[in-house]
């Protein structure tokens, strides 16, 4: 423990790092796995054909190899457009927090679409049947009904995909986001004790893991308190 | 910016020499992941405490953490421990294939483990209770009743679970192998073209990823043969 002793802050600021790019990347799954989801149930083909292009190619590639190029795609890209305005420019990086959370997004966020899709077709349609013969508008069956439905066939995969994302942050350290894994990197650089840094960062992910899914059992438990009391 | 085409005909064949590491590290971790599977679900089911909470525990912490971190605790972690240093195993944890192999399949088998136990908690009690009505001891309704039903309804999800399997093997490239995501980081490293490159290999293995899911769907229709309905 006293080999920690100098490193607890630089792990602290390495958590926080970590939590960030969750709650960055969460926001951005959910827009993803929305957008896609709205896209593969409307009418139109081409629109259909982009979301399944979406979900094929981001459920069928290496999450490393996305934020790879994500990260160097980006960098090169947004350095030749910004050469077009000043010449003199040499090189654009993109910030590894970036590049990072929207790879991890995009990812988690081609499982949400086929979630989100699956949820909404899952809402029975008994129950919009029923609120519109008791008189319900359009929206007040989106809000009462369909939302409260999908919400409840949602969550537990839902659950999954926030899991999946906490976990897929580590893989960011690869291009030099200072995260916990970073700061092992560098604590093992002056102590020379890989095994125990490593494991600091294993119990820090199992912390992150452990919060998520008892927040997610107390969601479920709020989500189905209608359904239990039966 | 350019997209380089000929620079994408001469590297393919390159990072295609590394398909066969990424088989390999696919094949064994499989392998051996799916024994542990087998041992997670039978210490599960065992309904014997002592044999329950060991089984929890591992996949808890094999779940709730990264693969990268467990990677990099066999790889760069284990050659701390002296024991380890002076056990037998030390061969294997030296290698940084042997790490990866060890690191992947306990990985994937606390997963799999899991998929195995819906597929039998899936099993109608309607179906066991017709066994023992038949006299079948616990161990026979397990062999001939309960394991080919959970395999057939366990399959789709082990199917995905094969295919991240696949993805996570290219974490490999971070502990100096060198399988077809290593070669394609060394090459981008040289020639400082990602998109070319990255993304052949993106194709490369969506392709792979389309043959394991076909070839999982050949044996689920394999599997339910007997459970189609003739028109």
């Amino acid at each position: 423990m006293e080999l920690l002793s100098g490193w607890w802050d630089d792990f602290f600021w390495g958590s926080v790092v970590v939590a960030q790019v969750f709650l960055a990347s969460l926001v951005l799954m959910v827009i993803f796995g929305l957008i896609g989801a709205a896209a593969k149930l409307s009418g139109n083909r081409i629109v259909q054909k982009i979301a399944n292009g979406y979900t094929v190619v981001f459920r069928g590639t290496p999450e490393i190899l996305v934020i790879l190029l994500l990260y160097f795609g980006s960098a090169i890209t947004l350095t030749w457009i910004s050469r077009l305005f000043n010449p003199d420019i040499k090189f654009v990086d993109v910030p590894p927090f970036w590049a990072g959370t929207v790879a991890i997004a995009l990812i988690v966020g081609s499982y949400a679409t086929e979630t989100f899709r699956g949820a909404f077709l899952g809402v029975r349609p008994g129950s919009i049947e029923a609120a519109k013969a008791l008189g319900m508008s359009g929206l007040q069956v989106f809000f009462y009904i369909r939302i409260p439905e999908m919400w409840r066939l949602a969550l537990p995969p839902f659950g999954n995909h926030m899991l999946s994302l906490i976990k897929d942050t580590a893989l960011i350290s690869i291009i030099g986001l200072n995260e916990t894994l970073f700061v092992a990197k560098q604590a093992i650089g002056t102590t020379g004790k890989p095994f125990t840094m490593y494991i600091v960062v294993g119990l820090i992910y199992l912390g992150f893991s452990t919060v998520i899914t008892l927040t997610v059992m107390a969601l479920e438990r709020y989500g189905n308190h209608t359904v239990r009391a039966r | 910016m350019s997209f380089d085409l000929s620079l994408i005909v001469e590297t393919v064949p390159k990072m295609l020499a590394g398909v066969g590491l990424t088989f390999q590290l696919l094949g064994l971790s499989a392998f051996l992941g799916l024994i542990l599977a087998i041992v997670l679900l039978l210490m599960r089911i065992s309904g014997k405490w002592y044999l329950d909470w060991p089984a929890q525990l591992y996949i808890y912490v094999f779940r709730g953490t990264p693969i990268l971190v467990q990677i990099f605790i066999i790889y760069y972690g284990f050659p701390q421990l002296e024991f380890i240093r002076e056990s037998v195993l030390w061969p294997i944890f030296r290698d940084p294939f042997g790490c990866a192999v060890v690191a992947l399949s306990l990985n994937t088998g606390a997963y799999v483990s899991e998929i195995l136990r819906g597929g039998v908690l899936g099993v109608d009690r309607g179906v066991l209770e017709a066994g023992e009505a038949l006299g079948l001891s616990t161990t026979q309704r397990f062999i001939y009743l309960t394991t080919p039903i959970a395999t057939r309804l366990a399959l789709p999800a082990y199917g995905n679970d094969i295919i991240s399997l696949l993805k996570s093997t290219a974490l490999a490239s971070t502990i100096t192998l060198m399988d077809m995501t290593g070669i394609a980081r060394t090459i981008v490293a040289q020639t400082y073209a990602p998109y070319e490159i990255f993304i052949s290999l993106a194709i490369i293995y969506m392709i792979l990823t389309f043959f394991l899911q076909k070839f999982i769907s050949l044996i689920e229709a394999y599997l339910g043969r007997y459970t189609k309905r003739e028109s």
